[in-house]
C-alpha cells in the first residue's frame, strides 16, 4: 500500500508539472498581454516586461517560476492587485472558497444521502417522487438561480440573512451561498444513493441478511449503505474540488471575496501568475482528492485494498 | 503583516460614514503604480496632491499654498501648507514631493503612468529617465527648502496646475517609505494620510474596506462624514437591492436596469467623460482613404438611436471629438458647449449619406464594398455594434460590415498593430484639456490608430503645445478649436456617444463630486443627513 501511495504521489508531482507547463504556454497562445493599455509608450512596455521577467524567453520563465514555486512563491499579481504576491492574495481568499464550499459539500451531502435512501428504502412512494422531484430541481436549476432566488427572498424580503458577505459575520453571510452552491451535489448524491441503494437491497447478500434476521436501521446502515458508499464517494470526489475551489457566479452575487471570481479576472486582464498559481492549486486539489478517495476505496471496501497490493 | 507605522488614531466624530459601491477591487493604494480609476478615487480619499479639483471641474490649491511661474513657463515654484501633516505627525515637505516623482519614472517603479511626467508633464527628464539614459536624481523637481518645491519643464505646458491632482504626482513620506519595503500601501498599517480620510482596513484586493475621517487634516472643518464604507459589487441587480436595501447610499447601474428606476428622484446620470467612436483605417484602405465614402459612412450614423434604444444609461449623442464637461478656458467657457457643433459634417443625413455615397461609387468605381469592424466583447458593444451595421448597410446598399467581437486587449493589440479596417474604441481623459483627446490624430501619434496625416494640423497642434501659442491661452484656444475642425471635417473619426454613468444616491446624500477626470468621485463635502 505505502509503495502505491508513493508511486501515486510521485505521478501527482510530474502531472502538476506538465500542467504548469501546457498553461505557460497556453497563455502565450491568448491575446494581448497584461500591459498594452493604449496609454502605454514602447518605452514604458518595455520597462514593465524587465520588471517582471516577461522579456525573457519562454524556457527560462518557466524555469524560473518552478524554482520560485518550490519555495512558495509564486510571484505577484500584475494588475488585479499590483505587487501584491500571489500566495497573500490566495492566503486571503482561499480559506474563504474553501469553508463555503465545504459547509456546501456538507449539508449537500448529508441531505441528499438522506433523500436516497428514504426514496430507495421507501420507493414508488410518494416518498420517492418527492426526493426524484428535489434531485430534478437539484440537478437542472443551476446555482446562481438558487442564489438570485434566496438572496432575494432571504436577504432582501425577509432579511433573516445578510445579502453581502461579510467578514465580521462569517458563519451567518455564508449560509445563503452554500445553500446555493449545495445544491446540485445534493440532488446528484441523492440519485445516486437512490439508485445505487435498490441495487443493493435486491442483492442477494442482503436478502442473506435478511434471512439472517437482520432487519430495519441495522440492515440498511451496516450492510446497504456501506457498499452504497463507493460510487458515492467516486461523484462526490469532482463535486469537493469544484465547490471548494470557488463559483465565480455566486461569488459575484454574494461580493464574496472568493478565488472563483479572481481567476476569471485574472483571466480576462492577462494577470498571468494568478491564472497560473490558480490553475496549479485547482490542479493539486484535484489530484490530491482523487488520490484520498483511492486510498479511501481500499478503507471501505477491504477487496481494493487487496487487489491493489496484488498487482504490485 | 508587521506594521511599519504607529497605528494612527481613528476616532471618530459627529457625521455619519458613507456606504458607497464600487464595481472592482482597487489595484493599488500605491500613488505612483495604480492607473484605474477606483484607485485613483481611494487614494484621494486619503492622500491630497498640490492641487484638487473644485466640484466644477477646475483646479484649486490643496497642499500647495503658493505658485510662482517663471515667464518663460519653464520653472514653477510651490510653496507647501505648514499645517499639512502625516497622520504619523511628520510635515509633509517638499522632499516628500521630490520622492514621490522620482519613483514615478523610476524604471523600478515601472509605474504605468509614468507618462503623466513625461508626455503630458514634460517634467525636465522625465522621458530619458523612464528610457533608463538617466538616473532618477536628474528629473527636474528639486526641494529648495522644506516646504518649497521647484519643478523644471521641458517646455512650457499651460494645463500642468490640472495634472497635479493627478495620484502619480502625491507625495510618499521617504522614511516611512523604506521602512515598509515590499509591504508598501498594501495596508492601514502600510500608508500614511495626509488627506480627508485615513485608511483603517484594507487588505489587497479586499471587497469591503473602510476610512475614517482624519481628524488631523488641515481642512477637517469640511469633511462632514464619519468615514467611507466602501463595498465591491459586481453584480448590478444585487446592487440596486443593496441599495434598496439602506446598505449601500450611492450605486452604479447597468444600462438595462435604468428603465426600472429612471423615474426615482435618486437616480443621476453623470458624465464619465469617455468618447466612443469609430475608427476607420485610412492609410492602409485605399478605400476608406476616400473622404467622400468616410463622410457617406458618418452621415448614415444615427447616434440618437444609439444612446436612446441601445445604451440607455444617460450616455448622450456625440457630434464631436472631444466630450462636453471636460475642458474650460480661462473665461470659464466649456471647449464643446454642445454636442451639435460638427453636427453638420457628421449627423445623420439620410441623402447627404447617399449622395456622398453615390461619389465615392464614382470615384473609387465599385458599387459593393465590404468591411470588418473590429470591437469589445462586452455586451453593450456588441450592442452598439449591431446597430451600427444595420445603420450603414440600410442607409448605403452594397456596403456590408462583418463584425470581429475580441477580448478588449486583443482589440487593442491589432489596432496598434494597424492591422484592421475599422474600429470601435473609447478613449478617456487622462486631463482637463483638449489636448487630451486631439493630440491623439498628430501624425505618428502611437493612438491614431487609423494613421492619418494632415501637415495644417500637425502645425497647429505643434504650436499649441510647443510653440507660439503654448503660453497664450486664447490664440491656443482657438487653435485648438481649428485643429478640431480639420479632423471632423476629414472625417478622422466617427464619434458616437459620450459615456455617463447611470447611478442613484440616496436623497439624504448630498455633495458627491462627479468628474469625468483623474478622480471620478469626490467626498470631501458630501453630507450624510
Amino acid at each position: 500500500m505505502k509503495k502505491y501511495i508513493l508511486k501515486r504521489i510521485l505521478i501527482s508531482l510530474f502531472t502538476l508539472l506538465a500542467i504548469t507547463l501546457v498553461l505557460f504556454i497556453l497563455l502565450q497562445l491568448m491575446p494581448g498581454s497584461p500591459f498594452n493599455d493604449e496609454k502605454l509608450s514602447d518605452d514604458q512596455r518595455a520597462v514593465l516586461y524587465a520588471k517582471y521577467g516577461l522579456d525573457k524567453p519562454i524556457y527560462i520563465q518557466f524555469f524560473k517560476y518552478v524554482a520560485n514555486m518550490f519555495r512558495g512563491d509564486f510571484g505577484v499579481s500584475y494588475n488585479i492587485s499590483k505587487n501584491t504576491p500571489i500566495s497573500q492574495l490566495i492566503a486571503q481568499r482561499l480559506p474563504v472558497s474553501i469553508k463555503i464550499g465545504f459547509q456546501a459539500v456538507f449539508i449537500g451531502a448529508l441531505i441528499g444521502l438522506m433523500l436516497g435512501i428514504i426514496a430507495a428504502v421507501w420507493h414508488n412512494t410518494i416518498w420517492d417522487t418527492l426526493s426524484t422531484i428535489v434531485s430534478v430541481i437539484g440537478v437542472s436549476i443551476p446555482s446562481y438561480v438558487f442564489a438570485l432566488a434566496l438572496s432575494y427572498q432571504f436577504g432582501f424580503k425577509l432579511r433573516w440573512f445578510p445579502m453581502l458577505y461579510s467578514t465580521s459575520r462569517e458563519f451567518y453571510s455564508s449560509m445563503l451561498p452554500s445553500i446555493s452552491l449545495c445544491m446540485f451535489t445534493l440532488a446528484s448524491i441523492a440519485r445516486f444513493t437512490r439508485t445505487e441503494m435498490l441495487e443493493s437491497l435486491n442483492s442477494e447478500y442482503i436478502q442473506l441478511a435478511e434471512s439472517k434476521g437482520i432487519y430495519g436501521f441495522r440492515l440498511i446502515w451496516r450492510h446497504a449503505l456501506r457498499n452504497t458508499l463507493i460510487p458515492i464517494i467516486t461523484v462526490l470526489a469532482p463535486l469537493i474540488v469544484d465547490l471548494m475551489t470557488g463559483s465565480l457566479v455566486v461569488e459575484k452575487i454574494f461580493a464574496i471575496p472568493g478565488v472563483g471570481s479572481l481567476l476569471v479576472t485574472a483571466i480576462t486582464s492577462n494577470d498571468y501568475n494568478v491564472v497560473i498559481s490558480l490553475s496549479f492549486i485547482y490542479s493539486a486539489m484535484y489530484i490530491g482528492i482523487m488520490l484520498v478517495v483511492d486510498i479511501l476505496y481500499g478503507v471501505i471496501d477491504p477487496r481494493i485494498r487487496l487487489s491493489g497490493a496484488v498487482n504490485e | 503583516m508587521t506594521g511599519c507605522g504607529k497605528k494612527t488614531d481613528t476616532k471618530t466624530a459627529g457625521g455619519k460614514p458613507l456606504n458607497v459601491m464600487i464595481e472592482v477591487e482597487v489595484e493599488s493604494l500605491d500613488p505612483q503604480v495604480a492607473q484605474d480609476g477606483t484607485s485613483m478615487e481611494v487614494i484621494a480619499d486619503f492622500t491630497d496632491g498640490l492641487k484638487q479639483m473644485r466640484a466644477d471641474g477646475s483646479v484649486t490649491d490643496a497642499l500647495c499654498s503658493g505658485e510662482s511661474v517663471s515667464s518663460d513657463g519653464l520653472t514653477y515654484t510651490f510653496k507647501i501648507r505648514d499645517d499639512a501633516n502625516w497622520s504619523n505627525g511628520e510635515p509633509v515637505t517638499a522632499g516628500d514631493f521630490v520622492f514621490g516623482w522620482q519613483r514615478a519614472v523610476d524604471p523600478k517603479t515601472a509605474s504605468e503612468y509614468a507618462y503623466m511626467l513625461s508626455d503630458i508633464g514634460q517634467v525636465k527628464n522625465a522621458a530619458a529617465i523612464i528610457a533608463g539614459k538617466m538616473g532618477v536624481d536628474q528629473l527636474g523637481v528639486k526641494a529648495v527648502d522644506s516646504k518649497t518645491l521647484q519643478v523644471q519643464l521641458e517646455v512650457p505646458v499651460s494645463y500642468f496646475d490640472q495634472i497635479l491632482y493627478f495620484p502619480t504626482f502625491y507625495p510618499v513620506n521617504k522614511a516611512f517609505f523604506e521602512k515598509c519595503g515590499d509591504s508598501f500601501a498594501t495596508g492601514p498599517d502600510t500608508v500614511l494620510s495626509n488627506g480627508a480620510f485615513i485608511i483603517t482596513d484594507y487588505q489587497p484586493a479586499a471587497v469591503s474596506f473602510k476610512l475614517v475621517k482624519n481628524e488631523k487634516y488641515y481642512d477637517a472643518s469640511r469633511v462632514k462624514l464619519s468615514g467611507l464604507n466602501y463595498q465591491v459589487i459586481k453584480d448590478s441587480q444585487q446592487a440596486l437591492l443593496s441599495y434598496k436595501n439602506g446598505d449601500l447610499d450611492t450605486i452604479h447601474l447597468a444600462g438595462d436596469q435604468v428603465d426600472q428606476i429612471k423615474d426615482d428622484p435618486e437616480y443621476k446620470s453623470v458624465g464619465a467623460g469617455y468618447l466612443w467612436y469609430i475608427v476607420p483605417m485610412i492609410q492602409k484602405n485605399s478605400e476608406l482613404a476616400n473622404l467622400n465614402l468616410r463622410m457617406a459612412m458618418t452621415y448614415a450614423l444615427d447616434r440618437e438611436t444609439i444612446v436612446k434604444d441601445v445604451v440607455r444609461d444617460g450616455s448622450t449623442a456625440s457630434f464631436s471629438s472631444v466630450p462636453n464637461e471636460l475642458a474650460y478656458n480661462t473665461k470659464g467657457e466649456d471647449f464643446t458647449p454642445n454636442q451639435t457643433e460638427f453636427s453638420g459634417v457628421c449627423a445623420f443625413d439620410k441623402a447627404k449619406a447617399l449622395d456622398y455615397y453615390n461619389k465615392a461609387k464614382a470615384e473609387l468605381k465599385k458599387n459593393s464594398f465590404t468591411y470588418e469592424m473590429i470591437l469589445d466583447d462586452t455586451t453593450i458593444q456588441q450592442n452598439v455594434a449591431a446597430v451600427v451595421k444595420e445603420e450603414l448597410e440600410s442607409t448605403l446598399p452594397g456596403l456590408t460590415i462583418n463584425l470581429r467581437v475580441e477580448p478588449k486587449k486583443q482589440r487593442i493589440q491589432d489596432m496598434q498593430d494597424g492591422t484592421f479596417q475599422i474600429g470601435l474604441t473609447r478613449w478617456g481623459p487622462d486631463y482637463a484639456d483638449p489636448m487630451t483627446y486631439l493630440g491623439m490624430w498628430v501624425t505618428d501619434n502611437p493612438n491614431n490608430y487609423g494613421l492619418w496625416s494632415n501637415k495644417e494640423y500637425d502645425d497647429l497642434l505643434a504650436k499649441c503645445t510647443t510653440g507660439e501659442f503654448s503660453q497664450k491661452p486664447e490664440e491656443r484656444w482657438t487653435a485648438m478649436k481649428q485643429a478640431e475642425k480639420i479632423m471632423m471635417d476629414d472625417a478622422v473619426i466617427y464619434p458616437l456617444y459620450q459615456q455617463a454613468n447611470a447611478t442613484l444616491i440616496k436623497s439624504n446624500v448630498t455633495g458627491i463630486e462627479f468628474h469625468p477626470v483623474a478622480l471620478n468621485r469626490v467626498f470631501k463635502d458630501t453630507v450624510k443627513q
